[in-house]
């Protein structure tokens, strides 16, 4: 049986008259990469901050490999690894120099501790960028140096808080890559980001957050299943009388079915052929039919059905 | 663990643009700036203490004479004289080479001169007295002709100590005032990077703080290796700080330079640490401790002179204490009695002030970072 990494029991953390985590339990388990989904201020960070002992809390337990956690709980927090949402370097440290310091808090060991930080930054691909300073730094190569930072020391747990904001699609790439690797060596991943494309690529498990509450867990999988949709189908067509639009409704499977903007959306639950029997149905009546697509069901259709809100705004 | 924070914390301190300013160039532009506007100031003191002079005899005067080669005789002297003719002595005077003529005619001095100031009133000063002690010297003559004698050394004595007499070795120059006040602010500047060592260590104030706490070394271990490398990095500003004053501005510090220096190295302790404390309270950005901090370094510069030489001589008279808790004050006053004073009591007093305060405010510090879990980040 797989050993339990991470418990979070009953977490409650207040601001006030806020409750920024109400009543949170989690348990992550060796060689995962958990994934912590939701949207911004859906409580994901205070979470990461609760469990790194760095933020109290009002009520609830957490453990680490077994033991309590506390600030001075040192022999634990030596296997964490720790990436921030903000990039959390030296302005006046070289990019190798950042890394050795970070290491260095870690590892005492010099030859060691040498061997690491190579390894780290031929990780992150920083290699021809060891004498830069940050401020020479792109975004991307700046977020790669912040996780070199937090894995050079080869932790077992790797807190990862967003660390895709703000990043060119190539160093998303490179990151989400360099997780998988790290998971694939041995490392159990916290992966909190409010992108689910991201976690779905990368999390073996999911827990979905709102409001600071776990509205959701299981995989990716399992919470697909947790939902009433399994297939969108969006079609581009002119001029659809309400009364095709309710043949199509009263279709087999077809729970809803609406029609906006010249698109008609048609989402099923269940069933084989809904694509065909829609498109019949547009046929027999000679609609001319532009675009078509047809769409499996993703976190977001999971957070939508159960918070009844979309993931993410727009411009995320 | 230490060791390691330290050689990285020192590296990181050496390496902040903003320091190097605040604490390097601007304090040698000030430097520069003080030395430029008082250099008119010490070149006419420089004049004050050797003034020529003509001296006309229209008779005769032994004792004029011997009176003059007395004061003349001394290692400093106040006087050059020249006897020559009324005709030389006025081309002297046109030419500028003298600042007056001394007349003699029945044994009493006129003088003669082409401006006002120092020197001027040094001169007129000297005919006064001569002619006092004339007038003593001739009614004694009237009197008590057998104590002539006795009253003529006593009055010759008198005339020939009319010298600069240095009370010590220091230099008591008020301008040097100006000087004290500088390294008084540079050492306060210390405030500045003391205010870091609070920013870079608490997780609710920087993301380095938070990434630090969440590492198996112990906060005390983290704070301490910033603490010592501010102190090691203000250490070296205050060195270079004097010696620029003293050695490239030629800033006259007294015969006591290495006290100056041991004084200013402990006041820039005393600035990292009252950095270190102020930064510690309160969760403000990390832009509003700065201007905090330097706001109350200014303000406790303004109340020591620094903008306003009498300042403290005000307080002192309205508010004595202002000048016993303010660091800027206490670290000049520190100078100041380095060469005032003729024995070493109330420089080391100074000394322990600076100290205690010192410990003070890093004890303030150290109590108010050693929090290790937050409310809110």
């Amino acid at each position: 049986m797989e050993n339990t990494v991470v418990k979070i029991d009953g977490l409650v953390k207040r601001y006030k008259d806020l409750t920024a985590l109400d009543h949170l339990s989690l348990e992550i388990k060796e060689g995962e990469v958990f994934g912590l989904l939701g949207p911004n201020g859906s409580g994901k960070t205070t979470t990461i901050n609760c469990l790194l002992s760095l933020l109290s809390f009002d009520k609830g337990e957490i453990e680490i490999f077994g033991k309590k956690m506390s600030p001075t709980a040192y022999d634990i927090k030596r296997d964490i690894g720790i990436i921030m949402q903000n990039v959390a370097v030296f302005e006046e440290l070289t990019v190798y120099d950042n890394i050795d310091y970070f290491c260095g808090l870690y590892i005492t060991d010099k030859e060691k501790r040498k061997q690491y930080v190579e390894e780290a930054i031929a990780f992150v691909g920083l290699e021809d960028f060891k004498k830069f300073y940050p401020k020479k730094l792109s975004g991307g190569l700046l977020r790669r140096l912040n996780i070199a930072c937090g894995v050079a020391h080869k932790p077992k747990l790797i807190i990862l808080d967003e660390p895709t904001v703000a990043v060119d699609p190539q160093s998303r790439n490179k990151i989400l890559e360099g997780i998988e690797q790290l998971n694939q060596g041995g490392a159990t991943v916290i992966y909190t980001s409010h992108y689910m494309e991201e976690v779905e690529q990368i999390c073996t498990r999911i827990a979905i957050m709102d409001k600071g509450k776990k509205v959701a867990e299981g995989t990716k999988e399992e919470l697909k299943k947790m939902i009433k949709n399994t297939e969108t189908i969006k079609i581009e067509v002119r001029e659809l009388t309400e009364e095709i639009r309710k043949k199509v409704s009263e279709l087999p499977h077809v729970y809803l079915a609406e029609y906006k903007d010249s698109q008609l959306t048609v989402a099923c639950s269940g069933g084989k052929h809904n694509l065909i029997r829609v498109l019949g149905v547009l046929q027999e009546n000679e609609l001319h039919i532009g675009r078509v697509y047809s769409e499996l069901p993703t976190l977001n259709d999971v957070f939508l059905e159960i918070t009844g809100k979309a993931l993410r705004d727009k411009e995320d | 663990m230490f060791l390691h924070n330290l050689k990285y914390e020192l590296l990181a301190a050496l390496r902040v643009k903003a320091f190097i300013f605040w604490l390097l160039i601007f304090p040698m532009a000030l430097g520069l700036f003080f030395k430029t506007a008082f250099i008119g100031i010490y070149e006419k003191n420089d004049m004050f203490s050797t003034v020529p002079c003509a001296v006309v005899l229209a008779e005769d005067n032994e004792a004029l004479r011997t009176v003059v080669k007395s004061i003349e005789s001394d290692e400093k002297p106040l006087f050059k004289a020249s006897f020559v003719t009324d005709e030389e002595a006025k081309e002297l005077l046109r030419k500028e080479e003298i600042e007056g003529i001394i007349y003699s005619e029945g044994g009493r001095l006129k003088l003669t001169v082409a401006g006002e100031g120092m020197n001027e009133t040094l001169l007129k000063a000297f005919c006064d007295q001569y002619n006092a002690n004339a007038d003593v010297l001739t009614s004694t003559a009237v009197s008590d002709p057998a104590k002539l004698g006795e009253i003529s050394e006593i009055l010759m004595q008198e005339i020939t100590t009319v010298k600069d007499n240095k009370l010590v070795n220091g230099n008591t120059d008020y301008y040097v005032e100006y000087f004290y006040n500088l390294i008084a602010m540079v050492a306060l500047f210390g405030a500045q990077i003391g205010m870091t060592i609070t920013i870079n260590n608490q997780a609710n104030l920087s993301a380095l703080g938070a990434r630090k706490n969440c590492s198996p070394t112990p906060k005390s271990v983290s704070v301490a290796a910033s603490l010592v490398s501010r102190f090691a990095v203000q250490t070296l500003t205050m060195i270079v700080c004097v010696t620029f004053q003293h050695f490239v501005l030629g800033i006259d510090f007294g015969e006591h330079l290495l006290l100056v220096y041991l004084a200013a190295i402990l006041a820039g302790i005393l600035g990292v640490s009252l950095g270190f404390a102020v930064g510690s309270v309160g969760k403000g950005s990390r832009s509003t401790k700065e201007g905090i901090t330097t706001a109350a370094i200014m303000f406790c510069c303004f109340l020591s002179g620094l903008m306003a030489a009498n300042m403290k001589s005000i307080l002192k008279e309205h508010v004595p204490f202002v000048n016993k808790i303010n660091p800027a004050a206490v670290i000049s006053d520190c100078f100041h009695c380095l060469n005032i004073y003729d024995n070493y009591d109330r420089f080391i007093e100074k000394l322990i002030v600076m100290a205690a305060m010192t410990f003070v405010f890093a004890f303030i510090g150290f109590i108010l970072t050693r929090r290790r879990k937050y409310a809110s980040l």
